[in-house]
């Protein structure tokens, strides 16, 4: 059952695949490089995040003016209409901000859609747990970062984000007050809780680097860099939303003078300065970040702790069920192995490692295959030319008494 | 009108047998399994003989080498599209086995122009036979 259920989704995926292999060529699909996206992305988060933080101030009084220092817009009227001009004040402060709001989007979006991909096209089992279970992980740090990228900017929002996500932690138990005021650098608000976010914030981005190696730690080839036409469109996308609707903080003046250029922005923008004590009850969520908040808002914290806790875990558990009959392994034939390294080199799963061989042989080295990493494709096959490795179901010599038999029986 | 029993104004060759090809192919890319018949040959052309591997990285460029020598007039092998290969690399690792950029390679002295490869997805069957078709007749012409 669950198995027709993840074969209905391969057909899916493909035959979307296939409509847009029309259109693009197989070298230029981005579907294809759905896992070299969000690395993609990521390289403009770090950019303009070095931008932005060279006139960041982490405390509370300036956190939100340094905020609203980079990317206010003044206002120009053209036609009737009010646009900003994001060539004044830090000349393209906005674009900037709006590349770091964009491209957060963007990445969490990319990043959903490269695990359903996964999922979708049954790559995420067996050999595969750990890419999969270190994607899971990442799933998460890209979510914390991007939530406290949201408490960084100091408003409204960011004042009730930081008191919820107080009462979710405070739920654990035990260890829950601590960590509740771990998360926040002491026992209130202070300026240590802007410095402690900021501290996540670059730390969790930091930690994304040790995942990625632990992501890309199996795969022998992993796929970092998408396509130039991939990568024009990604960057395209973001450049034009980061113009044409600009990441701004909402101020009581913009309000008043520009209601409708702030209902424009209302979605991406920043509310007020947060007020101490004040928790404003119309909360914007962002979709790809804010949903937990959401859980909360609706289900209570206890709630929101379930829904996460078990789709977390059913994440986790995913690769491992349903199992799969692994009886045709790769296995090395000793007397034949030379120790040429062919196979070890085009595992894509570095299944096979190289091991010294003992004295008394006239080869150095020996291939071995690690059995719970062999996916048993038989490319270290095809990379043999010793017929030194083989899969028991399905040897060299068969397949070459396969190809004499159909040529023999004649048509 | 040209009567369906008029004579061929080509003659027909007389030594002329069936051209064989051998395809390995990909279980994972092509429907295989739904496109051949008991003889493990096409459906559509029984000239062409299939063998099924689990990926097109599996396959040696000797075997092709061995279908040629034994009689085969032209060989191919068929993977998953070009960036979406099951096994991750199958697909590359074959392509520059026999465009002689990965050992073990393609020997020298074979006719490039009787080894081919396919690149499709589970839902090109169409597609794979016009290429295929399109292959055969510049292989065997040649």
């Amino acid at each position: 059952m669950y198995r027709k259920f993840l074969s209905l989704l391969k057909n899916l995926t493909v035959s979307l695949e296939k409509g847009i292999n029309v259109l693009t060529t197989q070298e230029h699909n981005p579907l294809y490089f759905h896992g070299a996206i969000p690395l993609y992305i990521f390289w403009f988060l770090i950019f303009s995040g070095i931008l932005l933080w060279m006139y960041y101030i982490p405390t509370l009084e300036r956190a939100w003016s340094s905020v609203n220092y980079i990317s206010a817009l003044p206002v120009i009227e053209k036609g009737g209409v009010n646009l900003t001009d994001p060539s004044s004040g830090i000349p393209y402060g906005s674009i900037i901000r709006g590349i770091h709001r964009y491209g957060a989007a963007g990445m969490m979006i990319a990043t959903i859609l490269h695990m359903l991909r996964v999922y979708f096209t049954d790559r995420h089992r067996s050999w595969r747990w750990i890419p999969w279970i270190s994607g899971v992980a990442l799933l998460v740090l890209v979510l914390f970062v991007g939530i406290t990228g949201y408490l960084l900017v100091w408003d409204n929002r960011a004042y009730a984000l930081t008191v919820w996500t107080q009462a979710f932690i405070v739920a654990i138990p035990i260890v829950g007050v601590g960590l509740s005021n771990f998360f926040i650098g002491g026992q209130g608000i202070t300026d240590y809780t802007i410095t402690r976010f900021f501290f996540f914030h670059i730390g969790g981005a930091s930690l994304i680097f040790f995942l990625m190696w632990w992501h890309f730690i199996r795969l022998k080839y992993p796929v970092v860099t998408p396509s130039r036409s991939t990568n024009f469109l990604v960057l395209g996308f973001i450049l034009v939303a980061a113009g044409a609707i600009p990441a701004i903080n909402i101020t009581e003046e913009l309000v008043s003078k520009y209601p409708s250029l702030t209902d424009q922005v209302a979605y991406v923008a920043s509310d007020a300065p947060a007020t101490i004590g004040t928790i404003v009850t119309n909360v914007r969520y962002d979709v790809w970040y804010m949903f937990p908040y959401y859980l909360i808002e609706k289900l209570g914290v206890t709630g929101a702790w379930w829904i996460l806790g078990v789709s977390t875990l059913l994440l986790i558990v995913a690769p491992f069920y349903p199992k799969d009959r692994r009886d045709n392994i790769a296995e090395v034939i000793e007397a034949k192995c030379t120790g040429c390294t062919f196979c070890s080199l085009d595992c894509p799963f570095e299944a096979i490692t190289m091991q010294e061989r003992g004295p008394g042989s006239k080869f150095k080295l020996i291939a071995v295959v690690q059995e719970a990493r062999c996916s048993e494709c038989g490319i270290c096959v095809g990379a043999c030319p010793f017929q030194a490795i083989e899969l028991p179901n399905m040897d060299s010599k068969a397949i070459d008494g396969d190809v004499l038999a159909l040529l023999k029986q004649g048509t | 009108m040209t009567s369906i029993n008029q004579e061929p104004t080509t003659p027909v060759s007389i030594e002329s047998k069936p051209k064989v090809v051998v395809g390995f192919v990909c279980e994972r890319s092509i429907p295989i399994q739904e496109m051949i018949n008991q003889q493990r040959a096409l459906s559509d052309d029984p000239n062409v003989k299939i063998v099924i591997l689990p990926c097109s990285g599996m396959v040696k460029p000797s075997q092709m080498e061995l279908a040629l020598a034994q009689g085969a007039d032209a060989t191919f092998v068929c993977g998953c599209a070009m960036g979406d290969c099951h096994y991750r690399t199958g697909n590359i690792m074959i392509k520059e086995r026999l465009e002689g950029e990965r050992n073990p390679k393609l020997r020298k002295s074979t006719d490039r122009t009787k080894v081919g490869m396919f690149f499709f997805t589970m839902k090109d069957k169409r597609p794979f036979l016009e290429a295929l078709a399109k292959f055969k007749a510049s292989a065997i012409k040649s």
